[in-house]
């Protein structure tokens, strides 16, 4: 394993902001390459801790030999914002998951966004790890963008339950997966949930699909169990279900559960008074793929998304 | 005058959130069909010198409501939450309501908001959005335009008193601006940008509803005896944007007074460390022009936006 200085930038008063790659050098020049990217943003948990535990896993738990594309993986993009609480770039409040490809000539984020693409674009494969960027729980799933040079076929060798097939909107095209897709990688964005302390049960499944991926493209000589036949979600099969009334929000159901049309999913209770202002029921038979993750809810929020089935 | 709720939500905790128009209508109604234009601002919670316009622009109309030929709106706070609680983006969310447009009625709160204001400007002449940068730079008053959109927006612009008239290119990722959406949708929209984030710059504020009582007047909006004072402005057309980015990180102390007519190397500031007392960078014009952005917040990384300077095709440049 080397680490490598993907980039530094200094700072005014605080230590500089130093981000490591760890590469892990394939033992067979033919098999394909793949490039993991972590937290770009401070809320970004999970995406933080499957990166940093995929490092352990290869540098640890798998004999170097079994490793043969490349694989390089930066678990963390944005410490200063992890270390001080933000969710974004600490000084503008910019999205540096939207300022690809970057401009080396620009402003501070195009800068890193650029670094980061240069150290990266040239791989076969390429996993964003990424959360919400609405307050939503959701269960991890696959976020595979529109662009016209997407492949869902091999998106489905993570086995995770859901593949969220997204219609592409303007602001798309300046994040990581689309211009990685756009230099000719097969990307995809693995969406943890928000949650901001470890949930163990879902980094475990995050871990294993991005092995389970990397055992079935044949960069790691490694077979786990099968994981599931991904459904193909698209805009039509998720239902909507919005909260007419704001307050304190009470789920009874959670991301993953299967529900029945009529179903009490959920509450919404007066803040102040405590009296329950409306309940939430499913308005049809589905999974719960997402649901809000704030208790104190908004007048109009989406309370829940559905995966209709039947 | 009359002033309406164009969107409400109720808030978890006893509040309920709101965007206000007002709007006002000639005296008297005619049958004739009249013009409409909306003035909208406070996208960006952080941006207030459009509060200080709105503010001017609604105490002139009440005080010349004899005058009014058209119906004018205003929204003086679209991103209301925001602009109570000095929060760029819609709060709870973080986002930029300028990046979410046109939005929809089953999107997230935000979406919402920004698809109830296009909604309700919709079927507008003109709409100015005005915009006051950020708290990192200060502008000069200035309109920005889409070339896409230019052969109906640029003789309105030039209407509007402001100094400098930038046109660029189509970017994707704009579509989802209010100005794209509104433009797409039959309205002629101008962003305006001028001042800085979190203040008024008094001048300004005088010179931008001069341009916008000139304009009107010029659409047969108000009808006054008053000549309005309309700047000839300069445009990108005949020139470039050159751009001064920090070499590194540092406090940055400028040299210059915004909106200098500069000549090529002369000192636009220092960046400096003040914990050992030495100058980091100094910073040259790359070229002669008009300093047009200039930064404020004087904390910079590596690669923050010093200044802008338009300078004239040239020889020199
Ligand atoms: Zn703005």
């Amino acid at each position: 394993m080397q680490k490598i200085e993907i980039f530094r930038i200094d700072s005014l008063s605080r230590a500089p902001l130093v981000v490591h790659g760890y590469l892990f050098k394939g033992s067979n020049p033919k098999a394909p390459s793949i490039a993991v990217v972590g937290a770009m943003e401070g809320n970004s948990i999970l995406p933080l801790y499957c990166a940093s535990s995929l490092v352990d896993f290869l540098n640890n738990k798998i004999d170097k030999e079994r490793i043969e594309g490349d694989i390089l993986i930066i678990p963390s993009i944005n410490h200063y914002a992890l270390n001080i609480g933000e969710r974004y770039w600490p000084l503008d409040k910019t999205n540096l998951n939207m300022m690809f490809p970057g401009y080396g000539l620009g402003e501070t984020t195009q800068r890193i966004a650029q670094k980061l693409f240069d150290a990266i674009s040239h791989y076969n494969y390429g996993i964003s790890l990424e959360t919400r960027v609405d307050q939503a729980h959701c269960i991890p799933h696959i976020k595979l963008l529109k662009s016209g040079y997407e492949d869902i076929e091999s998106a489905q060798k993570f086995g995770f339950k859901i593949i969220h097939h997204k219609d592409l909107e303007s602001t798309d095209t300046v994040s990581l997966q689309y211009n990685w897709q756009l230099w000719g990688a097969k990307a995809y964005s693995i969406v943890c949930p928000s949650e901001q302390q470890v949930d163990t049960a879902f980094s475990n499944q995050i871990l294993q699909a991005m092995l389970r991926f990397m055992g079935k493209t044949e960069i790691i000589d490694y077979k786990l169990f099968h994981g599931y036949q991904s459904n193909i979600l698209q805009k039509e099969s998720i239902e909507i279900i919005k909260s007419p009334r704001s307050g304190i929000f009470i789920p009874y159901q959670k991301p993953g559960h299967y529900v029945s049309n009529g179903q009490a999913i959920g509450e919404v209770v007066n803040a102040l008074e405590g009296n329950v202002v409306h309940k939430v029921t499913a308005p049809c038979d589905g999974m719960i793929t997402c649901m809000f993750s704030n208790s104190l809810i908004l007048e109009n929020a989406v309370a829940f998304r559905i995966a209709k089935i039947g | 005058m009359t002033t309406t709720e164009i969107f409400t939500s109720e808030l978890p905790v006893g509040e309920r959130f709101a965007i206000q128009r007002t709007r006002f209508e000639p005296q008297k109604a005619g049958s004739k069909k009249i013009k409409r234009i909306s003035i909208v601002s406070g996208i960006h919670g952080d941006e207030l010198e459009g509060q200080l316009v709105i503010y001017l622009l609604a105490k002139w109309l009440k005080e010349n409501s004899d005058k009014i030929r058209g119906i004018i709106d205003i929204y003086p706070a679209v991103n209301s939450l925001g602009v109570d609680t000095i929060t760029r983006g819609f709060p709870l969310y973080e986002v930029d309501l300028n990046r979410v447009f046109p939005g929809g009625e089953n999107e997230f709160l935000p979406g919402q908001v920004v698809h109830a204001l296009s909604h309700d400007v919709k079927g507008s002449d003109i709409a100015i959005d005005i915009h006051s940068s950020n708290i990192f730079l200060r502008e000069i008053p200035q309109i920005r335009i889409n070339k896409e959109f230019s052969p109906t927006t640029l003789p309105l612009a030039k209407e509007l008193n402001c100094d400098f008239i930038w046109i660029h290119d189509a970017v994707t990722v704009l579509e989802a601006t209010f100005s794209h959406t509104m433009n797409s949708l039959g309205t002629n929209t101008l962003v305006v940008e001028m001042g800085v984030g979190m203040r008024l710059t008094k001048e300004y504020g005088t010179q931008l509803l001069n341009g916008i009582l000139n304009l009107m007047q010029k659409e047969g909006i108000i009808e006054s005896d008053e000549q309005f004072e309309n700047r000839e402005p300069f445009t990108s057309e005949i020139g470039d944007v050159f751009y001064l980015n920090a070499p590194c990180s540092g406090l940055f102390v400028a040299s210059i007074d915004h909106c200098a007519v500069i000549k090529k190397g002369d000192k636009i500031g220092d960046i400096v460390d003040p914990l050992t007392g030495s100058i980091l960078a100094e910073l040259f014009a790359p070229n002669k022009g008009i300093l047009f952005t200039l930064r404020e917040y004087p904390v910079v990384y590596e690669g923050s936006l010093i200044a802008r300077i338009f300078g004239e095709n040239d020889a020199e440049n």
